[in-house]
């Protein structure tokens, strides 16, 4: 358990207490007279949201402040839920390298991916589930001010090379300390299907594929058998698998699919895994909106719209098929809402945290009510992380992240006037606005 | 001369010459006229001296030939034939000499008379090929070169290659610089784009270098033809010679509209002759083929389209579509492995709006025409040396069989590899 669940219930259970303590040192605040879209709940067409000791006190037409609030004036202004990247590397200092099933990248480079002569699953190629995205998020991470001064609070980071990449971390774009990030350590497992080309195996898709399926059948293996280890204590030990524990811990896991036909194969391969799927990347999941839904399958768009090379030869007949992917992939998560499949989006390998809100409003224009898309990347991304009792919505106890702008989100005269993570005020400093536009 | 002296001489010569015989009972498609049914011809020499003799000349061997058809002997314009066996064993290949500039190099001083694609080639009724000194898949050493050496025109038969040669000068083989930015990673299996700026910079930069090796061999000639003392010999300028005199013509193998036009700027810049290779996707570069007259050597059509969104038939209905603007072309194969079938290629274009008899042509008559020896080769005429395809059938149909083979009057074995093996085989007790 976190800190900041214990937090949480230790609020609960001195709820007397709790409007007068100022944990965080900072006075109550008060957003009046705005516009407030609390997702979950229908918007109000004027009312304020109170703040005190980093989680919201109260929301409502009529909040009183305690004396001593800091009061900022929400005419004109709109409030939402903190926006959450639902599948980035922010925080992570160096820049993971993207697979090219998150984002129609290169895949990682030889030099950044763990790579080993493996023989075979045995060797556990490619695999580091105990590297956690928590251990490894600082503060200090350039992209963040950028990431705050688009609108977005908080961030799913998730460590992407090897084809057991890691656990990622729901963390908040702000703190003072690293630990204050954190919101939640263990959300999920990252997987690719990047291929050993250090050497060894597995060196092919078909050598990936076998790989996950053997490496689950083993996890499940060691499960039972450490079961039945600690029953009967004079049996041999299974011995300690770290690869494996990190398998099993993961509540979840991600799992790569652009193409409606990685869509297909992932949707029958991940049948077979013990653990929830969460796939990734759907870019032709415009075709696949039934299936996905019928699977109960949830599913993390990535931002980056496949496009044509910038500077591509003029003659060059680019095949119908691309162009349809190019022309269509926007209009994917309005098909995903429309089946009724929980999603939100990613930004791995988007330019920036300015370009994925356009990218949004791409997908806005493909056909996602708006409502839709602020709900995918607030509440929507909360509960696909399992963190929606703590982040998502403006409500009475979750943790005071907000962004606030002028005039309704993704559109182009949108402007973020400032964010609030933890209860504290980030304004955008004037480079960064500047930058993220 | 030779003939008057045989006519002389004739009972005791016939009898033992190799190259003449008498053959009756055939159909003859001569291609460059129509067909003529039930009729003789004599070869004396390996040469055509008579069609339509009543009767065999005394003492001349006869060969029953009734029910049969004669062609002139296949030419397949594009292979490695005696420079490579198996273009994936680099052990087995001697094309592709290192470096941008290698006109000196001459492709026939290499060729292997005892490569077993000779018989394997001929047994499909090809008597004649050119034979390129570039390698097609790149596995022969270096391959990327400019000017690749001089591809040789060459009969089927022969104990060396001076036996073997037509012309060894048959063509300046080049490769002309493409400004493709499309290149194809094999870690994701796709075509992968990259900066069009940079194959731009890129083909400038050879356009250059190459601009600058023609202007320097040109000074050499210049130099040369003013007897210049002391004037050093180069041998790579030198080769340049023939081909700045207009006796032999630069065969640039440029497939796309862009890199065909401009090949022939090039051509028409240097003032040399050219002939195109392996043209694939002209667009409206056609007409600037037909306009200036400018032989074309196609490529196989049996493959796949350029592109996934290009029709199927793309490929099958381009020696039709050439043919229609007045393109004069021949097939060749540009490699070894499926050189045998290149009766077949014609034989595709031909279902695909390519008027039969000009696929019959574009493997005989013109292939002889571009390599410019149609005054001696590629049709069945008097006078003509005797290389001659004699099948049970159309020699375009697969299921025909070929039954002798003739290069320049000698009867060729149709024994290769695959007969052997097949024989063998089949007499395999279970």
């Amino acid at each position: 358990m976190t800190t900041r669940r214990r937090d949480i219930l230790k609020w609960a259970s001195l709820a007397p207490l709790a409007a007068t303590l100022k944990a965080d040192g900072n006075p109550p605040l008060l957003i009046r007279n705005a516009k407030i879209v609390p997702v979950g709940a229908p918007p109000i067409a004027k009312g304020s949201v109170l703040v005190i000791g980093g989680f919201i006190a109260a929301v409502g037409e009529n909040v009183t402040a305690p004396a001593g609030s800091q009061i900022v004036e929400g005419e004109g202004l709109t409030i939402y839920p903190g926006l959450i990247d639902g599948l980035s590397t922010l925080g992570l200092d160096a820049v993971a390298p993207v697979s090219r099933f998150g984002a129609g990248a290169p895949p990682p480079s030889i030099a950044a991916a763990p790579v080993s002569i493996s023989r075979g699953p045995e060797d556990r190629p490619l695999t580091t589930p105990w590297v956690k995205a928590a251990d490894q998020v600082k503060t200090t991470d350039r992209r963040l001010p950028q990431a705050r001064s688009a609108g977005f609070t908080t961030a799913v980071t998730f460590p992407t090379s090897g084809i057991f990449a890691g656990q990622g971390a729901v963390i908040n774009l702000a703190a003072e300390r690293t630990s204050q990030m954190v919101v939640e350590p263990s959300v999920g497992m990252y997987t690719t299907l990047s291929t050993n080309r250090g050497g060894g195996f597995p060196n092919s898709l078909m050598g990936v594929i076998a790989y996950l399926r053997q490496t689950y059948i083993d996890a499940v293996h060691y499960r039972e058998a450490t079961a039945i280890a600690a029953k009967n204590p004079q049996l041999p030990r299974p011995g300690y698998e770290k690869a494996l524990e990190g398998i099993l811990e993961a509540p979840r896991t991600l799992f790569p699919a652009v193409r409606a036909y990685e869509i297909d194969r992932m949707l029958r391969l991940t049948k077979e895994f013990p653990t929830k799927t969460v796939l990734y990347g759907l870019h032709e999941g415009f075709r696949r909106g039934e299936e996905l839904s019928k699977a109960g399958i949830t599913a993390i768009v990535n931002l980056r719209w496949p496009e044509g090379t910038r500077d591509g030869d003029p003659e060059d007949r680019e095949d119908l098929k691309v162009l349809e992917l190019r022309d269509q992939a926007p209009s994917t998560p309005g098909v995903l809402a429309k089946s009724g499949v929980k999603f939100t989006f990613s930004t791995i390998g988007v330019d920036s945290p300015a370009a994925a809100i356009r990218a949004v409003k791409r997908a806005i224009d493909a056909g996602l009510p708006q409502s839709e898309a602020v709900k995918a990347m607030t509440l929507g991304a909360a509960e696909i992380f399992g963190v929606s009792n703590r982040l998502g919505s403006i409500e009475k106890g979750k943790v005071a992240n907000l962004t606030v702008t002028k005039g309704d989100l993704f559109q182009d005269s949108t402007r973020v006037q400032f964010v609030v993570i933890d209860g504290v005020k980030h304004d955008p400093t004037v480079e960064e606005t500047a930058a993220s536009r | 001369m030779r003939t008057s002296l045989l006519l002389l001489l004739a009972t005791t010569l016939f009898a033992n010459e190799k190259d003449s015989f008498f053959m009756k009972g055939v159909t003859l498609f001569p291609v460059a006229s129509p067909k003529v049914e039930n009729t003789t011809l004599l070869v004396v020499d390996g040469k055509i001296a008579d069609i339509g003799l009543k009767s065999a000349p005394k003492g001349v061997r006869v060969i029953d030939g009734k029910g049969l058809q004669v062609y002139p002997g296949i030419i397949n314009s594009a292979t490695n034939i005696g420079l490579s066996e198996i273009s994936s064993i680099r052990e087995t290949n001697d094309t592709g000499e290192l470096g941008d500039f290698n006109p000196q190099l001459r492709a026939i001083v290499a060729i292997n008379p005892e490569t077993e694609h000779i018989p394997v080639v001929r047994a499909n009724g090809i008597s004649t090929v050119i034979t390129l000194p570039g390698g097609g898949g790149g596995f022969g050493g270096g391959g990327a070169g400019i000017i690749m050496g001089q591809a040789a025109l060459i009969h089927l038969d022969g104990y060396t290659y001076e036996e073997m040669e037509i012309n060894r000068t048959a063509a300046y083989q080049m490769r002309f610089p493409t400004m493709s930015s499309r290149s194809f990673d094999f870690d994701t299996f796709q075509t992968t784009r990259g900066s069009f700026a940079d194959a731009k910079r890129r083909f400038d930069t050879q356009m250059a270098e190459i601009n600058k090796f023609f202007a320097e061999a040109r000074a050499y000639m210049t130099a040369k033809n003013a007897k210049t003392p002391g004037l050093k010999v180069n041998v790579r300028y030198e080769a340049m010679i023939p081909l700045f005199e207009g006796k032999a013509p630069v065969m640039i193998t440029a497939s796309k509209k862009r890199e065909i036009l401009a090949a022939i700027q090039f051509a028409e810049a240097q003032k040399i002759k050219l002939i195109l290779a392996d043209v694939r996707d002209p667009g409206s570069a056609v007409e600037d083929i037909a306009k200036k007259k400018i032989p074309c050597i196609l490529g196989p059509v049996t493959q796949l389209p350029p592109e996934a969104d290009a029709p199927y038939d793309f490929n099958y209905a381009l020696p039709g579509q050439l043919h229609k603007a007045g393109v004069k072309f021949a097939f060749g194969s540009f490699a070894n492995q499926f050189a045998r079938n290149i009766a077949f290629e014609a034989a595709s274009a031909s279902a695909y709006g390519l008027p039969y008899e000009e696929a019959l042509k574009a493997i005989t008559l013109n292939a002889a025409e571009i390599w410019g020896v149609g005054d001696k080769y590629g049709s069945i005429e008097k006078g003509k040396y005797a290389d001659l395809l004699v099948t049970n059938g159309d020699p375009l149909e697969v299921k025909t069989d070929v039954k002798m083979l003739f290069i320049q009057g000698r009867q060729q074995s149709l024994e290769s590899k695959h007969t052997r093996l097949y024989d063998k085989y089949r007499l395999r007790p279970n």
